[in-house]
């Protein structure tokens, strides 16, 4: 592999991977062809509630150009997946429980077979009273998703209580109630779900894949195969986008299937956008209901959440959506008492599952706006509010952690109070032309990151001096697109010591790199920096031990400079390409595993909520503030303006940091505005992108993003997470700015222009009325 | 396998249409490749017809009319020094027509036949009362717009034609030509209600003529020729928009769909008109 462009430096772009993929040459999982490939596909149930009487596959059998129609009954191993706990079927064996369910696989000799055997798959369904609100699924009677589970239709549920709880609510001198409804949000990524595989003459599986997570994927693939996970080889080249779609199985499961029955073939599978939206999991919608109570001065007292989740029918990571969810429900705030309550419910709707924010979009929609009625209770300026209760390193934060590490906000408030976008928005309002309102609004929001104190958050690195004298670095962690790679050769090369050119980079591999959890949970840098730097001063060491050794001179005396080891005194330098002959396989190599810490707080006894994640102990923090003008004759609301001011620790390289600030700012832009995928009697309403409106780049604003770097000591140099914090603050914040425009706050998202227009007539102040 | 057959004059073309029954036209194919991928339509033939260098044609030979060849995409239409300066209402529409590639992409033939309601140059062609000229093999034949166009998707091309182009009048200055389409998002959206407006005052400021054309307010574009009636001889001030406006949401006849409700398109048609409003001299 050649790099295009020799500079290469911690803290400068470009982002290695840059040129590549902006000119093609890059290759994502579905950019292979292998020869002779097959092609894969599934008959999916189209309805959301049935149960499965039978399947006739004669005439998909008898189709020329059919390899393979298999159902339930040919999946050799578990016929049963997920992350925490397997309630999903690969293909269905007894009911479906979503329109996405997949109920027969079909392996063709190409897509047009392939589509002519899927229609001819004939289906006998019975069809079962769906139970589509996660609040009727909670009542007595109501269908059952999992008839079998003695909790019925509750996935999980959760509570933390602090002080005196939501009786504290009564000693506060204002309290403000408000109820929230939240969209359920498509990823959309580019790249849809897609991989190929093929069974080797010796027996192995290879399987390349669109995933976030190829260690996790090999042990749950190998299940429902019934193979041992050393017959699995998982590779995961850059996703072209994966938001936390990717986080768990999507396609591999039923690509594996179908390699074992392609006859030694390459096999590929690959949703059509259409597909996709209908199969794949989605961001949970939420109903929320929040009281807040503060003294007469503002300073928070009490708060009482009330939060369900739609889950759908399977345990995409529900249960950890809804225990971070909890976690943040009470915001960066110190507030002494609270009672936070969360259910995650099981629907026959689509499957809510991962994505970017992980339930904390939904929670700091409620919290922030309900910060916004309080101030306005109050009489006092939402920065104020937010100032006096910000929490600071030392605090107790509301579920009880007490926050050692970096603890940013105030700075992120204090950053926003000094910019220009805030201290001109009084003349920028008054300043609205007729028949336009204008509103300013801030959400301050925070991010936990990693997995919490019971499933090991660990990465494991490897950095080889190869025989021809460069580094390779084993990435064991996906990068989606978000850059970390690139991070990973940079910070290898500042340790090292070397340019672009004495840098190589190997993708996550289970043959090839080690096990390094998923690109997930605003942990993907931290964690496996956090192993890859030592593993690159192990080596390093080494090396200029060896090197010292071999010119009988002291390590002290030495140097690693591009592409060799030079002795300072002398300026003599041994080449790196000859140093690696001088030395075995091993002593080439250095490889560091690191755990990330836990906190030793339980705010929670419940073991559930442990495992599913509670607590965090180090967090990024962000101060959003949007700008929006209304107009009072469509009640379209364009946010014009946005700033975003973020403690994520230190910032390694500011153009990725960046990159994520504006793509999550985007992503929640979108979420505020537009977004939303109602499911009506459990069938997606928009099946693709051209009615299912994602924002292009006329909708969005200039994204100011301003770094207010702290230090993180348990960071990789300072760093904390910063994939999810960009993601956690649009929708509030549009919604306070909305409301200070409207004068009123809109309860359901996303805020259309039909909505807003709505809420105008309803004020009597329409334009047009 | 569908032939795709690609003509390079008229002359050529007769006779394919003639061979292949039942064949789809493509110009640009922003509308036919997307129904074709749904599997909407399944014709035996495609004729291409971006070979045939006439029908993109824009010129202003015929005195007092603008001629507008069917196969001209939308951005050759936007950037015509013809459009821009004899059809603001036109170019306004294109200008937000889609997104650059789909104006690289589509023409107005293609908009023509397509004969969605909440097609961008439509409503502005209707405003503008332009004819569609259709061309067969043994002639020509020029229908208003509102003739031509049937409902959504239908309109009175028959077996042996095609859309040769749009004959815009010249015939009068306006004192205003607005367009504005509301959709979900700024650039690839289809409108959710479109007003395409032109109004000719008097000296006084008093409305001589008044045009108002809605999109995606009914199964065609609708001229609402009581709200048009109503604003004649009055100031275009709030309180006659206002009364016009009212008229407006009479007229229409929207529907309920994923992207708006019927109540938001009626409500926001009428609104629009207030947009029109001039500051009493």
């Amino acid at each position: 592999m050649t790099w295009p462009r020799p500079h290469l430096q911690l803290g400068l772009p470009p982002r290695p991977d840059a040129l590549d993929k902006a000119s093609g040459r890059e290759k994502y999982a579905c950019d292979f062809y292998p020869p002779g490939l097959l092609w894969a596909g599934v008959k999916r149930a189209g309805v959301p509630h049935a149960r499965l009487r039978g399947l006739n596959l004669a005439a998909a059998r008898a189709l020329p150009g059919v390899t393979a129609v298999l159902a339930a009954a040919d999946v050799p191993g578990v016929n049963r997946q997920g992350v925490v706990q397997k309630d999903q079927p690969v293909l269905v064996d007894d009911k479906v429980r979503y329109s996405g369910d997949a109920l027969a696989l079909v392996v063709a000799s190409d897509q047009a077979t392939l589509a002519r055997a899927l229609a001819l798959i004939e289906t006998d369904l019975e069809p079962l009273a769906p139970v589509l609100d996660p609040e009727e699924a909670l009542l007595p009677g109501a269908p059952l998703v999992h008839p079998e589970r003695p909790q019925g239709n509750l996935l999980l549920e959760g509570r933390v209580t602090t002080g005196q709880g939501a009786a504290a609510l009564e000693g506060c001198a204002v309290v403000v109630e408000a109820s929230f409804d939240l969209p359920r949000q498509e990823h959309a990524y580019l790249e849809t779900e897609n991989g190929w595989a093929q069974m080797g003459q010796d027996g192995r599986l290879t399987m390349v894949a669109s995933t976030q997570t190829p260690f996790r994927d090999r042990l749950e693939v190998a299940e429902v195969l019934g193979l041992e996970p050393g017959r699995l080889r998982m590779v995961a080249p850059y996703c072209g986008g994966a938001f936390g779609g990717k986080d768990g199985v999507t396609v591999q499961s039923l690509l594996g299937l179908a390699a074992l029955h392609a006859g030694g073939r390459p096999v590929k599978m690959w949703l059509s956008r259409e597909e996709s939206i209908l199969a794949s999991s989605k961001r949970h919608p939420a109903r929320l209901r929040y009281r807040l109570g503060s003294d007469d001065q503002g300073r928070l007292q009490a708060l009482e959440a009330r939060i369900i989740y739609d889950t759908g029918p399977y345990d995409h990571l529900g249960g950890a959506v809804l225990t971070l969810g909890l976690e943040h429900a009470a915001g960066p705030y110190r507030i002494p008492h609270v009672d936070l309550h969360g259910q995650a419910v099981y629907t026959n709707n689509p499957i809510g599952g991962a994505f970017r924010g992980f339930g904390v979009p939904q929670v700091a929609a409620a919290m922030e706006q309900t910060m916004d009625l309080l101030a306005t209770r109050l009489g006092l300026d939402p920065l104020e509010l937010r100032r006096q209760n910000a929490l600071k390193r030392g605090d107790v934060n509301p579920v009880g952690v007490t926050l050692a590490g970096s603890t940013g906000l105030a700075q992120c408030l204090e950053a926003v109070a000094g910019h220009r976008q805030w201290k001109e928005a009084p003349a920028w309002r008054a300043a609205a032309p007729a028949g336009q309102r204008r509103g300013v609004g801030l959400a301050a929001v925070l991010h936990g990151m990693g997995y919490g104190p019971v499933i090991p958050d660990v990465a494991n690195a490897k950095v080889e001096l190869t025989g021809e004298g460069v580094f390779r670095v084993y990435c064991g962690v996906v990068d989606m697109g978000q850059g970390n790679a690139g991070t990973f050769l940079q910070l290898a090369g500042l340790v090292l010591g070397q340019e672009a050119e004495g840098l190589e980079l190997v993708l996550p591999d289970t043959d090839r790199t080690l096990p390094s959890g998923s690109s997930s949970a605003s942990r993907t840098t931290y964690t496996f920096a956090n192993a890859l730097l030592p593993a690159a001063q192990a080596l390093k060491e080494r090396l200029l031990a060896r090197a010292a050794d071999a010119l009988f001179a002291t390590p002290a005396e030495m140097a690693l400079v591009p592409g060799a080891v030079r002795h300072r005194p002398s300026g003599r330098t041994l080449p790196l390409a000859q140093l690696a002959k001088m030395l075995s396989p091993e002593e080439r190599t250095a490889t560091h595993r690191y755990r990330a810490p836990v906190v030793p707080e339980r705010p929670s006894a419940d073991p559930a909520l442990q495992l599913h994640g509670l607590p965090h102990g180090v967090f990024s923090y962000a101060v959003h503030l949007a700008r929006v003008e209304v107009d009072e004759l469509t009640g379209l609301a364009r946010v014009t303006g946005y700033l975003v001011a973020a403690d994520c620790g230190q910032v390694l390289n500011p153009q990725v940091w960046e990159q994520q600030m504006q793509g999550g700012v985007a992503q929640g832009l979108g979420y505020a505005l537009m977004e939303e995928l109602p499911a009506p009697a459990g069938q997606p309403q928009h099946t693709d992108l051209a009615t299912y409106l994602i924002p292009t780049a006329l909708d969005l604003p200039p994204i100011e993003c301003l770094a207010v770097p702290s230090w993180e000591e348990s960071g990789p140099l300072g760093l904390k997470g910063c994939g999810e914090i960009g993601i956690d603050g649009p929708l509030p914040a549009v919604g306070n700015a909305l409301a200070q425009a409207l004068g009123r706050h809109l309860p359901q998202a996303p805020f259309t222009p039909e909505r807003v227009l709505m809420a105008l007539q309803e004020d009597g102040k329409g334009a047009g009325s | 396998m569908r032939p795709v057959l690609l003509p390079a004059s008229l002359e050529e073309l007769w006779p394919l249409m003639r061979d292949h029954p039942g064949a789809a036209f493509m110009a640009g194919g922003s509308d036919l490749l997307v129904r074709l991928r749904q599997g909407l339509v399944d014709p035996p033939a495609i004729i291409g017809l971006e070979g045939i260098a006439e029908l993109g044609l824009v010129h202003d030979e015929a005195p007092g009319w603008l001629f507008l060849g069917a196969g001209a995409s939308h951005t050759a239409l936007l950037e015509h020094s013809l459009v821009q300066r004899r059809l603001p209402l036109l170019a306004q529409a294109l200008a937000v027509l889609g997104s650059p590639l789909v104006r690289n992409q589509g023409t107005l033939g293609g908009n023509l036949g397509t004969a969605s309601p909440a097609g961008d140059t439509l409503s502005p062609l209707y405003a503008l009362e332009a004819q569609v000229e259709l061309r067969s093999a043994t002639g020509s034949r020029r229908l208003a717009i509102a003739d031509f166009i049937l409902g959504p998707g239908r309109t009175a091309l028959q077996a042996g034609e095609i859309i040769y182009g749009a004959w815009v009048p010249l015939a009068q200055d306006w004192s205003l030509a607005h367009f504005e389409k509301v959709g979900l998002r700024q650039a690839l959206a289809i409108a959710v209600v479109s007003l395409a407006a032109l109004i000719s005052l008097d000296d006084g400021g008093v409305v001589r003529e008044a045009r108002l054309a809605l999109g995606s307010v009914g199964p065609t574009v609708v001229r609402p020729r009581q709200a048009e009636q109503a604003l004649l001889g009055r100031p275009l001030d709030a309180a006659s928009l206002k009364a016009a406006a009212r008229l407006v949401r009479q007229e229409v006849s929207p529907i309920d769909d994923p992207r708006a409700s019927a109540h938001y398109r009626r409500q926001v048609a009428g609104n629009l008109l207030l947009r029109l409003a001039r500051p009493a001299d």
